[in-house]
């Protein structure tokens, strides 16, 4: 029972340990896979291709050892979402989208029309389709990866980069400052809001009293983001102080080393993304 | 504002990039970022961070602030339209990039309202953003959009720019300004 | 309001020191566990028992890790009980929010960390953001605000224009404070109140607070983990360990038996054991001294008495 408990909400670097090849893959080649394989979802319309995608994503899931369950633990709460966004694609997109389309149901009662094609149910299928898809790829990810593989791979991946000016060391550096930031920033969270709530402040409110809530955030949030401003301010002096000096020549404790095997989720991943490009899906 | 002509990342845009990238995904991941409305959206303050690294530190830093909010937002998403990389990511990254533009086009004329009128682009940039791409992937109708974007898109303006005021005047005032208490 | 209220001197005896019947805060067999149902679960109190009666100075005295900090928030309801009671000036602090405001109100808590809770720019304001939640109108909040800045020692006019970036830590720690009392309550329980003070500093935020006590018929609470800081001003005191009391009762019974608290890693305070270790020695000097203007009292009258 407690009202002010943040940490316990948040959900940053869920990872789930369990010995599996995607645990195991190289963040590297787990990262790269990871946005084709996303790339692919984002870019097929088809439902043959579609059928295709949730299959291999339920196998990634396999793959990874992750409970299926647990996998699908966003969707409970996203179904309400699903019908209404299935209803509203329903209900207005109609003729408009793809007119060529043949209608398959429609409905009329005084002024109101409401037509469905045979082209807005395939976009109501596709959409919550990559709605899952999207969700088993993400879970998995984020479930069989740790945050300094993450930022450890990011920096790796970013180097060739450098040419082009890409500060990649710098870049990987922000996302573990943040990652680790995070937690400090919720427990500076939750003593403002009980300092607050000492001092006769409210929280909540329902969905009624928008101004209300903006005024009680307010005493939270100005606080929060000065505080994070002037610690940033001190990590800064410190840095400095140290004579940090960016990436180059710096040596790392952990050194990457990848194998075929991680190069092979690579090429696996590139060539679904070709063939979800290029397949002459009928439908 | 130092690094915006050169390749490499200061000591002090890394940080500042980070702490604030970090405020983003904690209003995110506690809900503490969504307020809900009367409509059953919640109104979002989470771009706020990227309005305000732009403004302090520059287009480069505003968008990498975005663009982490953008994955984190990404990857935790259990909203449909915003389980799409091209809804999710694509529009945050240039929240904090037209927000500095704002401010340093701005800033010569008037502090406070180079700061307000940054809040409001920043916060512009991601309702147009977000809604245009969620319209031209299908998510929402049209006549939707327009709907959320006024319902909506004010009462975030007019909390993005109260909040960007009231953190970033005092900020940048630290060292010199005079102000007086309410009471 | 009761037979403690009219107590002048914390060093004089008193005639009466509260009785659990006539309670303002009453705690029952309070539990509490961080992360409970994980494998990183970790009991923070486990069955306290403590009640404070109005006007009276309890002492909670502990090492870091005792659960003082828990037990402070269950003072105030910041905190619900999922185990135990918790009845503050006859309200049942539960799982509903009906009257938790109003014993927030009753009951002030300034935390050890006074930059967590000093967060308006402007000492003013920040002084100001209690009463204003309770809609004062500008005159009486504006009363308030000032009767609580000089109260702990910050004049009005001075200070309620500075920013509280630029303060001194004691000036912080006197802010913070001020934050608390100008919600006008019945009970004040301060977290470590004077760690990090220079001595100045430290005994005029003392006395400050005893003057409250006394003229205002204030209740404090203080928790430290300090001996000798509590020894001299509370009337009672609880001494916690390990998430339990494992001793209660006016500070010169509880430090009269030493070796009951040896087993905790806690010593009475530093006069205390001066005059213990010279009746150890058979110097005949009282021993119960608990500051040192007691001790200094109680080694005169054995050396006039040798003499």
């Amino acid at each position: 029972m407690n009202e002010f408990e943040l940490l316990r909400n948040i959900t940053i670097g869920q990872y789930l340990p369990a010995d599996s090849y995607l645990h195991r893959l190289d963040p590297r080649a787990k990262i790269l896979a990871a946005i084709l394989v996303i790339a692919a979802v984002t870019f097929t319309p088809s439902l043959v291709g579609n059928a295709c995608l949730l299959a291999a994503a339920l196998a990634l899931v396999r793959v990874g050892r992750i409970p299926l369950a647990y996998a699908l633990r966003g969707l409970v709460p996203a179904v309400p979402l699903l019908v209404l966004l299935a209803v509203m694609q329903l209900l207005f997109f109609g003729r408009n989208y793809d007119p060529t389309s043949s209608v398959v149901f429609q409905w009329r009662w005084l002024a109101v029309t409401i037509v469905v094609t045979a082209a807005v149910l395939k976009l109501v299928v596709v959409s919550a389709a990559r709605f899952i898809e999207l969700l088993l790829v993400t879970s998995v990810f984020t479930l069989s990866t740790k945050t300094t593989e993450l930022t450890l791979g990011i920096e790796s991946l970013l180097r060739p980069f450098r040419r082009l000016r890409v500060p990649a060391h710098e870049l990987a550096l922000v996302v573990t400052i943040a990652v680790r930031f995070v937690p400090t920033l919720a427990l500076e969270a939750e003593r403002l809001m009980k300092a607050q709530a000492s001092r006769g402040g409210r929280f909540g409110g329902g969905r009624w009293h928008f101004v209300t809530r903006v005024r009680q955030l307010l005493p939270i949030l100005v606080p929060l983001v000065t505080y994070a401003l002037r610690r940033g301010e001190e990590l800064i002096v410190a840095m400095e102080a140290r004579a940090y000096t960016g990436g180059t020549g710096r040596t790392a404790y952990t050194v990457l080393a990848s194998g075929p095997g991680d190069w092979l989720a690579v090429c696996i991943a590139a060539a679904f993304l070709a063939a979800m490009l290029l397949a002459p899906f009928p439908a | 504002m130092q690094d915006a002509g050169r390749g490499a990342l200061s000591i002090r845009g890394i940080v500042i990039s980070a702490v604030l990238a970090a405020v983003a995904i904690l209003l995110g991941a506690t809900r503490v970022g969504f307020i809900p409305t009367p409509t059953g959206i919640a109104a979002t303050i989470m771009h706020v961070p990227a309005i305000i690294g732009g403004v302090l530190e520059g287009p480069v830093v505003g968008a990498i602030i975005g663009t982490i909010f953008g994955v984190y937002s990404f990857f935790y998403a259990t909203v449909p339209m915003f389980k799409d990389p091209i809804v999710a990511i694509a529009p945050r990254i240039f929240i904090g990039i037209f927000a500095a533009w704002t401010y340093w086009s701005l800033r010569r004329m008037s502090e406070l309202w180079a700061i307000v009128l940054a809040a409001i682009v920043g916060t512009a940039t991601n309702t147009v953003l977000v809604l245009g791409f969620g319209v031209a992937r299908h998510y929402l109708p049209a006549k939707v959009a327009w709907v959320v974007g006024i319902t909506h898109g004010i009462p975030e303006v007019v909390v993005a720019v109260i909040l960007s005021v009231a953190v970033l005047l005092p900020w940048k005032r630290a060292h010199r300004g005079q102000a007086r208490a309410r009471v | 309001m009761t037979a403690s209220h009219g107590v002048t001197s914390a060093v004089g005896a008193r005639a009466a020191t509260g009785r659990a019947d006539e309670a303002l805060i009453r705690v029952e067999d309070l539990w509490h566990t961080y992360m409970a149902g994980t494998p990183f679960a970790q009991a923070a109190l486990r069955g306290v028992t403590m009640y404070v009666c109005p006007g009276e100075v309890v002492g909670v005295i502990g090492h870091t890790g005792s659960g003082k900090s828990t037990l402070i928030q269950y003072l105030n309801g910041l905190l619900r009980p999922s185990r135990g009671r918790v009845v503050v000036a006859g309200y049942e602090v539960g799982r509903s929010n009906s009257g938790i405001e109003a014993v927030r109100r009753l009951v002030g808590v300034a935390f050890q960390d006074p930059e967590d809770q000093v967060f308006e720019p402007l000492v003013g304001d920040d002084v100001a953001y209690g009463p204003r939640q309770l809609g004062l109108a500008v005159d009486e909040l504006r009363a308030r605000v000032r009767w609580a800045m000089e109260a702990v020692g910050l004049p009005f006019d001075a200070f309620k224009d500075r920013y509280t970036y630029t303060l001194s830590g004691g000036e912080l720690r006197r802010t913070a404070l001020a934050g608390v009392l100008a919600m006008r309550p019945r009970v004040l329980v301060l977290d470590e109140p004077t760690a990090g003070l220079d001595p100045v500093t430290r005994s005029d935020v003392r006395e400050r607070l005893l003057t409250l006590c006394r003229r205002d018929g204030l209740t404090l609470v203080l928790v430290s983990h300090d001996m000798d800081e509590i020894a001299g001003l509370a009337d009672r005191v609880y001494v916690l360990h390990a998430g339990a009391v494992v001793a209660s009762g006016p500070p010169r019974e509880v430090f009269a038996r030493p070796d009951a608290l040896a087993p905790y890693g806690l010593l009475p305070p530093y006069p205390t054991q001066v005059c213990m270790r010279l009746r150890a020695r058979g110097i005949p000097v009282r021993g119960d001294a608990l500051t040192i203007e007691e001790a200094g009292a109680a080694i005169a009258a054995a050396l006039r008495a040798t003499r």
